[in-house]
């Protein structure tokens, strides 16, 4: 192909170029939705149900509507009209079934946290002290809180509009399962118990609603990954064209897949605006973002795996069940998580036959959906503790029974037994280099050594295979308004300089500045030369924006394309004026240069004067459009992709429970890598969220569907205290589907963290006979299994 | 969560069982009782203001006493709504026992807390309750003393 | 009912009314508009609304405004105005020790109380330091990294 990426171009393409977005942030002078504020601004305050299931016998807002400050007090019966109404169901996910949402609890009332009425006041505090002045009454109903309830047939479903408390189930079967299992000379065997938890971005969720009845526009200042969808979902639901809804995401204080859901307050907030014809102000506090924000993640696993007398792995069986909430979440549903959880078992290896089960079920806590690495965790957390339990069986070292496994390097393209097809991997080459990395062979000598003098040390293994880069198939074909595609118009300024508006966003992981450098390169320019504008629906073309690791991949190639596309039309321009054929013309060092010698023919700064100043003295038919718009969609494979492998050192104490993290190494393969110090930091911010899942965070409900913890002085996040210096290596394996290569990395880390800190910390208990198979692997927990305390699964294991 | 615990008192069951019916004495030795009134032989309506953890809440709720069995047992139980705090709610099964001329009062309680309480407090509710409780029955045997000294003297 | 607060706040005197139950970091943000204070948890443990309050840093979630009656008040926009924590602010560029900067301010805060403290902190001292400063998207090395860094470069200086 002679489109492909040349490296020997002049490149920032590779490059550790720093985040000029980032000056802002060091300053103080970072601009999000939840320091807006604008002439007429009202806020939002919202009373929420306490009861996990009940029906509303009483709601009285007339007090509350005479307090000081307060405009307006809506409940169900003013809102809920205003929209459709949506239902978190999608067409490929056969059988399943959702009841339908609307913005405010009618009648029935379905987690503690739903959100019953709405104060719009002059103050964010004169709203809350009117929420004071609601009555309400609640009728209690029963409450579907945990496993043991919503698998009971007797049970009440958890919304009295579903007729059971399953969501959806789906069954994976290759022909060969059974025989696998039969003929096997060994099976290994488990059950995983995976805690709820939830993204705790550190700014909240930040809505500010501006409806301009003069001009018939909606402006919705939203926090948020994906601001054309949400500009769909408004015009949508509210009978509005979308021309007039304009969505604008500015800096957003962390996202990680959390802020790309609709949510209740998000739809009452642009609803009030609509109403009151001024700009109405949600920010979440922090309770309510642990009541109403997704949780993800409650599952429990049972799994086993056969493998022959040589230890190669031939099957797994995988039943996975996961608690949702009592509605499906829109618009990318609660079963995406564990469709991918049953889909990503065994995904390393070279494994010909599976059977997967997974069943979603329906229960009153706050909604579960898409948070960073959805799925992955689980999957490879089973997979990878299958794979070492078979290892000890089989007397083989960690490393070496994953070596024996893993696809090899030129094997690809291939498929996998749950029907994912691999473009190319690169588990071997990842295992060499992360073997070399951590000394493998030093440490454990000296795991050995302290174990002699009593200091439970353990090292801890986990490939992982990432999906990145979706195309349609993720949720397009069934029937969400996700956009799959990616678009970006590149202009030439006046002064020769580049601005680039695309629709992938910003929240940090420094979209801008790749795209800076992917567009620089095609014109010749240095990054700091391109403005990159993102997160205005108005000021850029539409597309799916950052989810799923799409930002680089599809992003990324988008303003390659653009940038040649806009390259292509500057010599033709230069050609004009230089009267040389466009094809002897390049762009390099913010000229143009005769392609063969590099010689200088034409500043751009001096053609973009005569383009944009003088176009009369361009030869007559000359085209002198400085600005062009592109496209792109991913076309060849449905998914991009990527391999590594990870591994943690841990020290376990074995009167505390406590586990000190000693060091982690993760070994990456993402495709090209456009710049290193995003890529490596991306990961290693990844990774802390993993190991925050694996040992401290949990949203604990009790038996009555009563959230316990919602604070961060109850609900524990990695500090840096806990956390371990973290090592990584790259492999690059580009995919040849695009011409940059890029593919994902976001959630790499992620998706394999708790999985080498579990297996390191049953590493530092083997020889005491003890087994965590439970996450967060608190301390009671691994006294747990110590047997000192109780040794019955606790209460949060149902 | 369960909370029992004992108290003797000085005055025979007969004049404490009649004290725990009496809305003058309830409304005193509750914690933070801001209204009481009796709805019917058996039910009391009151407001309750109370601080669990780092929520302060104005409960208005009912108290019912059931399964009585003069003078010796009844069930307490009682439901309050706290507005945005959320709810609290429990049941108390009392008894008392003579002991030389008084009483020793025992009680098993259980209690639960809903929305904001429940999400803030659970930690510190353990030791709230057992507080509110221990505080309840010291202002109860207070004002249980009081009365009965200011009877004989009349 | 609404009282007279006057304070220094980055150097400029400020009077203004307040309401007693407001807090500083209110205040700082919704009154005075100094947004670079953010708020992350409300009850002090996240540190994303650290100022320095007459030098010392304080949970501006946690102090009233009236608390800071008299004093000087100093946000993330003081420092970086009065160029104290340049090479800090640079370190952490150089690092990428940031990613959407919600947590920034607070740990360029209480970066530059441990810096003054005197002693080149190791490793360990620093990530102890910012034990109260709870970061979601870098996972801290980084961080680390450039108060390590700039703690080096000042010890020598």
């Amino acid at each position: 192909m002679t489109q492909r990426f040349a490296p020997d171009r002049p490149a920032h393409i590779g490059q550790p170029h720093l985040r000029r977005n980032a000056l802002r942030h060091l300053a103080g002078r970072g601009a999000y939705v939840s320091d807006l504020a604008l002439p007429r601004m009202v806020h939002a305050a919202f009373l929420r149900s306490p009861m996990a299931h009940g029906r509303i016998t009483a709601l009285d807002l007339d007090e509350a509507r005479a307090a000081p400050g307060v405009i307006a007090v809506y409940s169900a019966a003013d809102l809920n009209p205003m929209c459709q109404g949506w239902t978190g169901v999608l067409s490929h996910f056969a059988g399943m079934t959702s009841p339908a949402q609307s913005i405010l609890a009618d009648q029935e009332v379905l987690w503690v946290g739903h959100p019953v009425a709405m104060v719009i006041a002059r103050t964010r505090a004169e709203a809350e002290d009117a929420c004071e002045k609601i009555l309400l009454d609640i009728d209690d109903l029963p409450a579907v809180a945990g496993f043991a309830p919503a698998l009971d047939p007797d049970m009440p479903a958890a919304a009295e509009a579903s007729a059971s408390n399953l969501c959806f189930r789906a069954e994976l079967k290759t022909e060969g399962a059974a025989a696998a299992f039969d003929g096997a000379a060994l099976v290994v065997e488990g059950e995983w118990r995976f805690g709820r938890h939830t993204a705790v971005t550190l700014e909240p969720r930040a809505v500010v609603a501006d409806y301009d009845p003069a001009s018939g526009q909606l402006t919705v200042h939203h926090g948020t990954q994906t601001p054309f969808q949400f500009q769909d979902v408004y015009a949508r639901q509210f009978g509005l064209p979308d021309n007039r809804v304009r969505v604008i995401s500015p800096d957003v204080g962390g996202s990680f897949g959390m802020k790309l859901h609709l949510y209740h307050e998000e739809m009452a907030t642009v609803a009030a605006s609509l109403k009151l014809h001024r700009p109405v102000r949600f920010v979440a506090d922090r309770l309510e973002s642990f009541t109403s924000d997704i949780h993800a993640r409650d599952h429990k696993v049972k799994a086993r795996m056969a493998l022959d007398g040589q230890g190669q792995v031939l099957a797994m069986e995988v039943l996975d069940r996961t608690l949702i909430g009592p509605y499906s979440t829109y618009p990318r549903t609660s079963v995406a998580e564990g469709n991918q959880v049953i889909r990503l078992m065994g995904a390393p290896y070279a494994m010909p036959d599976y059977h997967g089960v997974l069943e979603v079920l329906f229960q009153n806590k706050v909604q579960t959906s898409q948070y960073r690495a959805v799925g992955h965790p689980i999957a490879v957390q089973v997979t990878e503790a299958l794979i070492d339990l078979a290892a000890e069986k089989l007397g083989l070292d960690p490393f070496e029974m994953r070596a024996r496994n893993v696809v090899a390097d030129d094997a690809y393209p291939c498929a996998s037994a749950t029907g994912y097809r691999f473009e190319k991997l690169s588990h071997q080459e990842s295992l060499r280099r992360l073997r070399a990395l951590m000394d493998y062979d030093g440490l454990r000598a000296e795991q050995a050594a302290l174990r002699e003098k009593g200091i439970h040390r353990g090292i801890g293994l986990a490939t992982f295979v990432e999906i990145t880069n979706p195309g349609a198939a993720f949720y397009g074909v069934g029937g969400a308004r996700i956009s799959a595609q990616d678009g970006a118009v590149v202009r030439l300024t006046p002064g020769g300089e580049a601005h680039c508006a695309i629709s992938v966003t910003e929240q940090g992981q420094g979209t801008e500045t790749i795209i800076a450098q992917i567009v620089a390169d095609q014109l010749g320019l240095t990054p700091d030369q391109v403005k990159v504008v993102t997160g205005d629906t108005d000021a850029t073309p539409s597309g799916g924006a950052t989810w799923a690791c799409r930002g680089a991949g599809i992003g990324g190639e988008t303003a390659l394309r653009a940038g040649r596309k806009l390259a292509e039309q500057l010599c033709r321009i230069a050609g004009a004026i230089l009267q040389a054929a466009p094809e002897s013309l390049a762009l390099r060092g913010g000229a143009v240069v005769d392609a063969a010698t590099g010689a200088e023919r034409l500043a751009l700064a001096e053609l973009a004067r005569i383009a944009t100043y003088r176009p009369d003295t361009l030869p007559e038919g000359t085209d002198n459009s400085l600005s062009v718009a592109q496209h792109f969609a991913p076309q060849g494979y449905p998914f991009g992709f990527t391999n590594g492998v990870q591994a943690a050192w841990v020290e376990v104490d074995t009167e505390t429970g406590l586990v000190k993290l000693l060091k982690h190494w993760v070994v990456e393969d993402c495709g090209r890598i456009i710049n290193p110090l995003l890529v490596d930091e991306q990961i290693r911010g990844g990774v802390v969220q993993g190991l925050g899942a694996a040992l401290y965070e949990e949203c604990l409900y009790d038996d009555a569907g009563q959230l316990l913890n919602g604070s961060l002085a109850d609900y524990l996040v990695p500090m840096a205290g806990e956390m371990p210096d973290i090592l990584i290596g790259h492999v690059e394996t580009p995919t040849e589907d695009t011409i940059l290569g890029a593919k994902g990395v976001g959630e790499a880390g992620t998706a394999a963290a708790g999985a080498a800190v579990m297996n390191a910390v049953n590493d530092a208990l083997r020889p005491f006979g003890a087994r965590l198979c439970q996450t967060p692997m608190t301390p009671a927990r691994i006294l747990a299994a110590l047997g000192i305390g109780p040794t019955e699964r606790d209460e949060t294991w149902n | 969560m369960e909370l029992t615990g004992s108290h003797s008192l000085t005055q025979p069951p007969e004049t404490v069982w009649r004290a725990l019916f009496d809305p003058e004495v309830l409304a005193r030795a509750i914690p933070g009782c801001e209204t009481l009134a009796q709805t019917s032989d058996d039910a009391f309506a009151a407001t309750v203001k109370l601080k669990i953890g780092p929520v302060s809440a104005r409960f208005k709720g009912e108290v019912e006493l059931a399964d009585k069995e003069p003078p010796f047992a009844c069930t307490l139980s009682g439901k309050g709504s706290g507005g945005i705090a959320g709810f609290a709610k429990g049941a108390a099964r009392v008894t008392l026992a003579p002991e030389g001329t008084g009483t020793v009062l025992s009680y098993t309680a259980e209690a639960a807390l809903g929305g904001k309480l429940a999400a803030l407090g659970s930690r510190l509710i353990q030791a709230t309750a057992a507080k509110l409780a221990d505080e309840f029955f010291t202002r109860f045997a207070d004002v249980l003393n009081e009365t009965t000294t200011t009877a004989t003297t009349d | 009912m609404k009282q007279a607060l006057e304070l220094q706040v980055n150097g400029e005197a400020v009077a203004l009314m307040v309401e007693p139950r407001q807090t500083l970091a209110d205040v700082l943000r919704d009154s005075l508009r100094l947004t670079g204070t953010h708020l992350g948890c409300e009850m002090g443990v996240c540190g994303a609304c650290l100022v320095l309050l007459d030098g010392k840093p304080v949970h501006g979630c946690l102090t009233l405004a009236v608390q800071a009656q008299g004093c000087a008040v100093t946000t993330v926009e003081g420092l970086d105005a009065s160029g104290e924590i340049a090479d800090l602010q640079a370190e952490f560029h150089a690092r990428n020790a940031l990613q959407c900067g919600y947590c920034t301010p607070g740990m360029l805060m209480t970066a530059q109380a441990l810096l003054k403290r005197g002693a080149v902190p190791d490793r360990a001292e620093i990530r102890e330091a910012l034990s109260g400063n709870f970061c979601r998207c870098t996972g801290y090395e980084a961080i680390v990294d450039a108060i390590a860094a700039t703690a080096a470069k000042r010890g020598a200086a």
